[in-house]
Protein backbone atom coordinates (compact mmCIF):
# COMPACT_ATOMS: atom_id res chain seq x y z
CA UNK A 1 0.00 0.00 0.00
CA UNK A 2 2.58 2.47 0.76
CA UNK A 3 4.90 1.08 -2.21
CA UNK A 4 1.92 2.41 -3.99
CA UNK A 5 1.27 5.39 -2.85
CA UNK A 6 5.23 6.23 -2.82
CA UNK A 7 5.08 5.26 -6.66
CA UNK A 8 2.12 7.44 -7.24
CA UNK A 9 3.40 10.61 -5.54
CA UNK A 10 6.05 10.37 -7.30
CA UNK A 11 4.52 9.48 -10.84
CA UNK A 12 2.70 13.30 -9.53
CA UNK A 13 5.45 15.03 -9.46
CA UNK A 14 6.97 13.77 -12.61
CA UNK A 15 3.35 15.34 -14.13
CA UNK A 16 3.72 18.18 -12.28
CA UNK A 17 7.42 18.75 -12.89
CA UNK A 18 5.82 18.25 -17.02
CA UNK A 19 3.69 20.93 -16.93
CA UNK A 20 5.36 23.48 -14.69
CA UNK A 21 8.42 23.32 -17.69
CA UNK A 22 6.09 23.07 -20.58
CA UNK A 23 4.19 26.12 -19.80
CA UNK A 24 5.77 29.31 -21.28
CA UNK A 25 3.70 31.34 -18.83
CA UNK A 26 5.16 30.24 -15.28
CA UNK A 27 8.62 29.87 -16.55
CA UNK A 28 8.21 33.83 -17.56
CA UNK A 29 6.80 34.30 -14.02
CA UNK A 30 9.20 32.40 -11.71
CA UNK A 31 12.39 33.43 -13.53
CA UNK A 32 13.22 34.67 -10.40
CA UNK A 33 12.37 32.58 -8.18
CA UNK A 34 14.86 30.23 -7.13
CA UNK A 35 13.57 27.72 -4.30
CA UNK A 36 14.16 25.09 -2.62
CA UNK A 37 11.06 22.93 -1.33
CA UNK A 38 10.60 20.21 0.84
CA UNK A 39 7.92 17.54 0.67
CA UNK A 40 7.41 15.88 4.07
CA UNK A 41 4.78 13.11 3.34
CA UNK A 42 2.86 12.57 7.21
CA UNK A 43 2.13 9.34 6.47
CA UNK A 44 5.34 7.58 4.30
CA UNK A 45 8.11 7.68 6.96
CA UNK A 46 11.00 7.43 4.93
CA UNK A 47 9.45 9.14 2.04
CA UNK A 48 11.17 12.78 0.53
CA UNK A 49 10.60 14.51 -2.10
CA UNK A 50 12.79 17.65 -2.66
CA UNK A 51 11.61 19.96 -5.39
CA UNK A 52 13.91 22.98 -6.87
CA UNK A 53 13.02 26.07 -8.70
CA UNK A 54 16.10 27.47 -11.17
CA UNK A 55 14.94 30.38 -13.65
CA UNK A 56 11.68 28.61 -13.97
CA UNK A 57 12.67 25.55 -14.29
CA UNK A 58 11.35 23.17 -12.12
CA UNK A 59 13.13 19.75 -10.89
CA UNK A 60 12.35 17.13 -8.46
CA UNK A 61 15.11 14.55 -6.13
CA UNK A 62 13.35 11.54 -4.28
CA UNK A 63 15.65 12.69 -1.00
CA UNK A 64 15.50 15.21 1.84
CA UNK A 65 15.72 18.54 0.70
CA UNK A 66 18.32 20.57 3.10
CA UNK A 67 17.85 23.63 4.16
CA UNK A 68 14.58 23.72 2.29
CA UNK A 69 12.74 27.44 1.69
CA UNK A 70 9.37 26.03 1.93
CA UNK A 71 8.52 23.11 3.59
CA UNK A 72 5.16 21.74 2.55
CA UNK A 73 3.44 18.51 4.78
CA UNK A 74 1.17 16.82 3.81
CA UNK A 75 -0.59 13.26 4.16
CA UNK A 76 -0.06 11.21 0.80
CA UNK A 77 -3.05 11.25 -0.98
CA UNK A 78 -3.51 15.18 -0.65
CA UNK A 79 0.28 15.92 -2.18
CA UNK A 80 -0.60 13.40 -5.10
CA UNK A 81 -4.44 15.34 -5.52
CA UNK A 82 -2.26 18.46 -5.68
CA UNK A 83 0.99 17.66 -7.65
CA UNK A 84 -1.77 15.85 -10.19
CA UNK A 85 -3.97 19.02 -9.99
CA UNK A 86 -6.84 16.72 -9.75
CA UNK A 87 -7.57 19.53 -6.01
CA UNK A 88 -6.11 22.88 -5.13
CA UNK A 89 -3.85 23.40 -1.91
CA UNK A 90 -6.49 26.10 -0.80
CA UNK A 91 -8.38 23.15 1.05
CA UNK A 92 -6.44 21.08 2.88
CA UNK A 93 -4.39 24.40 3.63
CA UNK A 94 -7.67 26.17 5.46
CA UNK A 95 -8.55 22.71 7.00
CA UNK A 96 -5.47 22.07 8.42
CA UNK A 97 -4.50 18.82 6.04
CA UNK A 98 -1.83 20.44 4.14
CA UNK A 99 0.87 22.97 5.81
CA UNK A 100 3.10 25.29 4.51
CA UNK A 101 5.67 27.00 6.07
CA UNK A 102 8.32 29.58 4.56
CA UNK A 103 7.41 33.12 4.11
CA UNK A 104 4.43 34.33 2.71
CA UNK A 105 5.33 35.13 -0.44
CA UNK A 106 6.68 32.17 -1.13
CA UNK A 107 3.83 30.73 0.12
CA UNK A 108 1.17 32.49 -1.58
CA UNK A 109 3.90 32.68 -4.67
CA UNK A 110 3.54 28.38 -4.43
CA UNK A 111 0.03 28.88 -4.87
CA UNK A 112 -0.21 30.62 -7.87
CA UNK A 113 1.60 28.42 -9.29
CA UNK A 114 -0.18 25.60 -8.37
CA UNK A 115 -3.37 28.20 -9.58
CA UNK A 116 -2.08 28.90 -12.53
CA UNK A 117 -1.22 25.50 -13.48
CA UNK A 118 -4.68 24.02 -12.77
CA UNK A 119 -6.70 26.60 -12.48
CA UNK A 120 -10.08 27.28 -13.92
CA UNK B 1 -27.48 63.73 11.94
CA UNK B 2 -26.32 60.56 9.81
CA UNK B 3 -23.69 58.47 11.44
CA UNK B 4 -21.36 56.64 9.38
CA UNK B 5 -18.75 54.54 10.89
CA UNK B 6 -15.72 52.78 8.85
CA UNK B 7 -14.49 49.69 10.23
CA UNK B 8 -11.01 48.46 8.99
CA UNK B 9 -8.85 46.46 8.58
CA UNK B 10 -5.97 48.66 8.08
CA UNK B 11 -3.89 50.12 11.00
CA UNK B 12 -5.26 51.92 13.80
CA UNK B 13 -2.64 55.10 13.45
CA UNK B 14 -5.15 56.45 10.13
CA UNK B 15 -7.79 56.44 12.72
CA UNK B 16 -9.64 59.72 12.68
CA UNK B 17 -13.73 61.19 13.10
CA UNK B 18 -14.73 63.94 10.71
CA UNK B 19 -17.95 65.73 10.28
CA UNK B 20 -18.72 66.94 6.76
CA UNK B 21 -22.26 68.51 5.00
CA UNK B 22 -23.18 66.46 1.97
CA UNK B 23 -26.67 68.52 -0.06
CA UNK B 24 -27.38 69.53 3.35
CA UNK B 25 -27.15 66.79 5.71
CA UNK B 26 -24.41 66.57 8.31
CA UNK B 27 -22.28 63.21 8.57
CA UNK B 28 -20.47 62.35 11.09
CA UNK B 29 -18.18 60.23 9.58
CA UNK B 30 -15.34 57.76 12.23
CA UNK B 31 -12.81 55.30 10.97
CA UNK B 32 -11.54 52.41 12.95
CA UNK B 33 -8.73 50.43 11.96
CA UNK B 34 -8.28 47.09 13.68
CA UNK B 35 -4.40 46.38 13.00
CA UNK B 36 -5.34 43.76 10.31
CA UNK B 37 -7.25 41.69 13.34
CA UNK B 38 -10.42 39.91 11.60
CA UNK B 39 -11.84 38.88 14.86
CA UNK B 40 -11.99 42.35 16.33
CA UNK B 41 -13.24 43.90 13.16
CA UNK B 42 -15.85 41.54 13.01
CA UNK B 43 -16.74 42.08 16.70
CA UNK B 44 -16.35 46.02 15.83
CA UNK B 45 -19.29 45.82 13.38
CA UNK B 46 -21.19 43.29 15.72
CA UNK B 47 -21.26 46.16 18.51
CA UNK B 48 -22.35 49.30 16.18
CA UNK B 49 -24.69 47.32 14.01
CA UNK B 50 -27.86 48.96 14.54
CA UNK B 51 -26.61 52.03 16.02
CA UNK B 52 -25.28 53.75 12.62
CA UNK B 53 -26.43 54.65 9.58
CA UNK B 54 -24.40 52.63 7.54
CA UNK B 55 -21.15 50.78 7.55
CA UNK B 56 -18.16 51.04 5.45
CA UNK B 57 -15.83 47.81 5.29
CA UNK B 58 -12.29 49.30 5.03
CA UNK B 59 -8.71 47.35 4.39
CA UNK B 60 -10.58 44.98 2.75
CA UNK B 61 -12.25 43.75 -0.45
CA UNK B 62 -15.63 41.86 -0.40
CA UNK B 63 -15.93 41.78 -4.34
CA UNK B 64 -13.48 41.70 -7.08
CA UNK B 65 -14.35 41.99 -10.55
CA UNK B 66 -12.71 41.12 -14.24
CA UNK B 67 -14.86 41.68 -17.30
CA UNK B 68 -17.92 40.61 -15.59
CA UNK B 69 -16.74 38.17 -13.61
CA UNK B 70 -17.77 38.88 -9.94
CA UNK B 71 -14.92 36.76 -7.08
CA UNK B 72 -15.91 36.90 -3.59
CA UNK B 73 -13.40 37.01 -0.42
CA UNK B 74 -14.54 35.00 2.01
CA UNK B 75 -13.23 37.11 4.76
CA UNK B 76 -14.68 40.26 3.88
CA UNK B 77 -17.91 38.60 3.38
CA UNK B 78 -17.99 36.95 6.66
CA UNK B 79 -17.40 40.89 7.86
CA UNK B 80 -20.22 41.82 5.22
CA UNK B 81 -22.60 39.34 7.22
CA UNK B 82 -21.43 40.42 10.47
CA UNK B 83 -23.53 43.39 10.34
CA UNK B 84 -27.90 42.45 9.86
CA UNK B 85 -29.26 45.46 11.01
CA UNK B 86 -27.13 48.29 9.56
CA UNK B 87 -26.41 48.13 5.80
CA UNK B 88 -22.35 47.23 5.29
CA UNK B 89 -21.09 48.02 1.44
CA UNK B 90 -17.20 47.76 1.08
CA UNK B 91 -16.83 50.44 -2.05
CA UNK B 92 -17.57 47.94 -5.11
CA UNK B 93 -20.90 49.33 -5.63
CA UNK B 94 -19.72 53.00 -6.33
CA UNK B 95 -16.44 52.24 -7.62
CA UNK B 96 -17.07 51.30 -11.58
CA UNK B 97 -18.63 54.63 -11.70
CA UNK B 98 -16.45 57.00 -9.77
CA UNK B 99 -13.67 55.51 -10.75
CA UNK B 100 -14.20 54.73 -14.39
CA UNK B 101 -15.94 58.71 -14.63
CA UNK B 102 -12.26 59.89 -12.65
CA UNK B 103 -10.00 58.77 -15.49
CA UNK B 104 -12.52 60.29 -18.25
CA UNK B 105 -12.47 63.72 -16.28
CA UNK B 106 -8.79 63.25 -15.99
CA UNK B 107 -8.48 62.85 -20.20
CA UNK B 108 -10.75 65.78 -20.72
CA UNK B 109 -10.80 68.09 -17.93
CA UNK B 110 -6.75 68.01 -17.38
CA UNK B 111 -3.63 67.83 -19.28
CA UNK B 112 -2.06 64.92 -16.97
CA UNK B 113 -4.11 61.91 -19.22
CA UNK B 114 -3.88 61.31 -22.46
CA UNK B 115 -3.52 57.96 -25.10
CA UNK B 116 0.19 58.11 -24.09
CA UNK B 117 0.35 58.32 -20.91
CA UNK B 118 1.89 55.01 -19.57
CA UNK B 119 -0.15 53.53 -16.66
CA UNK B 120 1.11 51.33 -14.07
CA UNK B 121 -2.13 50.14 -12.60
CA UNK B 122 -0.63 48.19 -9.22
CA UNK B 123 -3.40 46.03 -8.94
CA UNK B 124 -6.79 46.21 -11.60
CA UNK B 125 -9.21 43.32 -10.42
CA UNK B 126 -9.93 45.53 -7.14
CA UNK B 127 -10.75 48.58 -9.65
CA UNK B 128 -11.46 46.77 -12.63
CA UNK B 129 -13.24 50.44 -13.92
CA UNK B 130 -10.20 52.34 -13.90
CA UNK B 131 -8.47 49.78 -15.79
CA UNK B 132 -11.22 49.75 -18.44
CA UNK B 133 -11.01 53.48 -18.64
CA UNK B 134 -7.82 53.46 -19.12
CA UNK B 135 -7.72 51.03 -21.78
CA UNK B 136 -10.74 52.65 -23.44
CA UNK B 137 -8.79 56.00 -23.49
CA UNK B 138 -5.58 54.27 -25.33
CA UNK B 139 -3.27 54.18 -22.21
CA UNK B 140 -0.56 51.43 -22.30
CA UNK B 141 -0.91 49.85 -19.17
CA UNK B 142 0.75 47.74 -17.00
CA UNK B 143 -1.37 45.73 -14.41
CA UNK B 144 0.68 45.08 -11.22
CA UNK B 145 -1.66 42.15 -9.88
CA UNK B 146 1.03 39.35 -9.68
CA UNK B 147 3.67 42.06 -9.00
CA UNK B 148 2.13 43.41 -6.23
CA UNK B 149 0.36 40.44 -4.45
CA UNK B 150 2.77 37.47 -4.41
CA UNK B 151 6.18 39.63 -5.81
CA UNK B 152 5.93 37.70 -9.08
CA UNK B 153 7.66 39.88 -11.56
CA UNK B 154 5.05 39.15 -14.24
CA UNK B 155 3.34 42.55 -15.64
CA UNK B 156 -0.13 42.03 -17.07
CA UNK B 157 -0.48 44.10 -20.49
CA UNK B 158 -4.12 43.31 -21.72
CA UNK B 159 -7.52 42.79 -20.17
CA UNK B 160 -8.08 39.81 -21.71
CA UNK B 161 -4.43 38.00 -19.70
CA UNK B 162 -5.87 40.08 -16.55
CA UNK B 163 -9.17 38.41 -16.73
CA UNK B 164 -7.67 35.04 -17.45
CA UNK B 165 -5.27 34.82 -14.58
CA UNK B 166 -8.22 36.28 -12.19
CA UNK B 167 -10.33 33.34 -13.80
CA UNK B 168 -7.48 31.20 -12.65
CA UNK B 169 -6.47 32.39 -9.29
CA UNK B 170 -9.13 34.44 -7.55
CA UNK B 171 -12.27 31.76 -7.40
CA UNK B 172 -9.31 29.89 -4.64
CA UNK B 173 -7.51 32.68 -3.43
CA UNK B 174 -10.82 34.08 -2.27
CA UNK B 175 -11.07 31.42 0.04
CA UNK B 176 -7.44 32.36 1.91
CA UNK B 177 -7.19 34.66 4.79
CA UNK B 178 -7.12 38.47 3.37
CA UNK B 179 -3.70 38.95 5.12
CA UNK B 180 -1.95 36.83 3.05
CA UNK B 181 -2.76 38.63 -0.23
CA UNK B 182 -2.93 42.27 0.98
CA UNK B 183 -1.10 44.28 3.55
CA UNK B 184 -3.04 45.23 6.90
CA UNK B 185 -2.38 46.77 10.11
CA UNK B 186 0.88 46.96 10.71
CA UNK B 187 2.54 46.06 7.41
CA UNK B 188 0.39 48.63 6.30
CA UNK B 189 3.03 51.35 8.02
CA UNK B 190 5.77 49.34 6.67
CA UNK B 191 8.00 50.40 3.51
CA UNK B 192 10.04 48.68 1.52
CA UNK B 193 12.84 50.67 0.33
CA UNK B 194 14.24 47.67 -1.25
CA UNK B 195 14.43 49.18 -4.64
CA UNK B 196 12.37 45.74 -5.97
CA UNK B 197 10.06 46.40 -8.97
CA UNK B 198 11.52 49.87 -9.84
CA UNK B 199 11.59 49.50 -13.72
CA UNK B 200 8.09 49.12 -13.24
CA UNK B 201 7.28 52.65 -11.60
CA UNK B 202 10.29 54.27 -13.90
CA UNK B 203 8.91 53.22 -16.77
CA UNK B 204 5.05 54.44 -16.11
CA UNK B 205 3.86 58.33 -16.34
CA UNK B 206 0.99 57.93 -13.55
CA UNK B 207 1.28 54.92 -10.49
CA UNK B 208 -2.70 54.13 -10.11
CA UNK B 209 -4.73 52.10 -7.55
CA UNK B 210 -4.56 51.20 -4.00
CA UNK B 211 -2.20 53.47 -2.06
CA UNK B 212 -0.84 50.35 0.32
CA UNK B 213 0.21 48.48 -3.25
CA UNK B 214 1.95 51.67 -4.61
CA UNK B 215 4.02 52.39 -1.83
CA UNK B 216 4.58 48.73 -1.25
CA UNK B 217 7.68 49.24 -3.62
CA UNK B 218 8.25 52.91 -3.85
CA UNK B 219 11.21 54.03 -5.28
CA UNK B 220 13.07 56.99 -3.38
CA UNK B 221 12.66 58.99 -6.38
CA UNK B 222 9.33 59.37 -8.52
CA UNK B 223 10.34 62.34 -10.20
CA UNK B 224 8.37 63.59 -12.92
CA UNK B 225 5.30 60.99 -11.97
CA UNK B 226 2.16 61.77 -10.33
CA UNK B 227 -0.03 59.28 -8.96
CA UNK B 228 -3.82 58.10 -8.49
CA UNK B 229 -5.37 56.38 -5.81
CA UNK B 230 -7.65 57.42 -2.26
CA UNK B 231 -6.84 56.70 1.67
CA UNK B 232 -4.11 59.28 1.48
CA UNK B 233 -2.65 60.94 4.97
CA UNK B 234 -1.35 64.37 4.82
CA UNK B 235 1.85 62.48 5.91
CA UNK B 236 1.61 59.62 2.65
CA UNK B 237 1.07 63.19 0.29
CA UNK B 238 3.97 64.84 2.27
CA UNK B 239 6.42 61.36 1.55
CA UNK B 240 5.21 61.87 -2.22
CA UNK B 241 6.24 65.51 -2.62
CA UNK B 242 9.68 64.75 -1.20
CA UNK B 243 10.25 61.94 -3.36
CA UNK B 244 9.49 63.99 -6.39
CA UNK B 245 5.56 63.46 -7.42
CA UNK B 246 4.34 66.36 -9.60
CA UNK B 247 0.90 65.54 -8.41
CA UNK B 248 -1.44 63.65 -6.24
CA UNK B 249 -5.34 62.25 -7.92
CA UNK B 250 -7.77 60.99 -5.39
CA UNK B 251 -10.88 59.87 -6.28
CA UNK B 252 -12.84 60.67 -3.18
CA UNK B 253 -13.10 63.77 -1.36
CA UNK B 254 -10.36 65.13 0.72
CA UNK B 255 -12.16 66.01 4.20
CA UNK B 256 -10.03 66.92 7.09
CA UNK B 257 -7.27 66.77 4.80
CA UNK B 258 -7.33 63.05 4.14
CA UNK B 259 -8.99 61.42 1.45
CA UNK B 260 -11.33 58.78 2.71
CA UNK B 261 -11.96 55.23 0.62
CA UNK B 262 -14.91 53.94 -1.29
CA UNK B 263 -15.96 52.27 1.19
CA UNK B 264 -16.85 55.45 3.38
CA UNK B 265 -18.24 56.89 0.53
CA UNK B 266 -20.76 54.21 -0.61
CA UNK B 267 -21.64 54.06 2.59
CA UNK B 268 -22.43 57.75 2.91
CA UNK B 269 -24.93 57.64 0.28
CA UNK B 270 -26.67 54.79 1.82
CA UNK B 271 -26.74 56.99 4.73
CA UNK B 272 -28.40 59.64 2.89
CA UNK B 273 -30.29 57.71 0.60
CA UNK B 274 -31.95 55.94 3.54
CA UNK B 275 -32.11 52.47 0.80
CA UNK B 276 -30.37 49.67 1.22
CA UNK B 277 -27.27 48.99 -1.04
CA UNK B 278 -29.62 46.18 -3.32
CA UNK B 279 -31.99 48.65 -3.39
CA UNK B 280 -29.97 51.58 -4.71
CA UNK B 281 -27.97 49.60 -7.48
CA UNK B 282 -25.70 50.58 -10.33
CA UNK B 283 -27.95 53.20 -11.35
CA UNK B 284 -29.14 54.41 -8.01
CA UNK B 285 -25.29 54.70 -6.64
CA UNK B 286 -24.96 56.85 -10.17
CA UNK B 287 -27.61 59.07 -9.84
CA UNK B 288 -26.52 59.60 -6.34
CA UNK B 289 -22.57 60.31 -7.16
CA UNK B 290 -24.33 62.52 -9.99
CA UNK B 291 -25.97 64.63 -7.05
CA UNK B 292 -23.04 65.04 -5.35
CA UNK B 293 -20.63 66.21 -8.33
CA UNK B 294 -17.90 64.34 -7.04
CA UNK B 295 -14.60 65.38 -9.38
CA UNK B 296 -11.16 63.78 -8.60
CA UNK B 297 -9.00 66.49 -6.39
CA UNK B 298 -5.50 67.58 -7.90
CA UNK B 299 -3.08 68.48 -5.72
CA UNK B 300 -0.12 69.98 -6.81
CA UNK B 301 2.98 68.71 -5.23
CA UNK B 302 5.35 71.00 -6.95
CA UNK B 303 7.58 67.99 -8.40
CA UNK B 304 8.95 68.75 -11.35
CA UNK B 305 7.62 68.04 -14.64
CA UNK B 306 9.56 65.37 -16.63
Amino acid sequence: MSEDSKERLFAALDLFREKVNENARLRQMNRDWNRDIAVVVKDLPGVDAAISMREGQMDWRPEAASDPNIVLTAPADVLIGIFRGESTPTEPYLDGSLTLRGSQEDVLRLDFVSLMLWGE
Amino acid sequence: MKRVYGVSLGSSQRDHTARVTLLGEEIELTRKGTDGDLERAEALIREIDGTVDAIGLGGIDVFLYARGERYTVRDGLRLMRAASRTPAVDGSGIKDTLERDAVHYLATETKLLSAETRVLMVSAVDRFGMAEAFVELGCPVVFGDLIFSAGMPYPITTLDELADIARRLLPEMGKMPFTMLYPTGKAQEEHLDTGRFGEYYAQADVIAGDWHYIRKYLPQRIDGKWVLTNTTTGRDVEDLRQRGATHLVTTTPVMDGRSFGTNVIEAMIVALSGSRPDELGHAGYAAWLERLRLVPRIEHLGGWDA
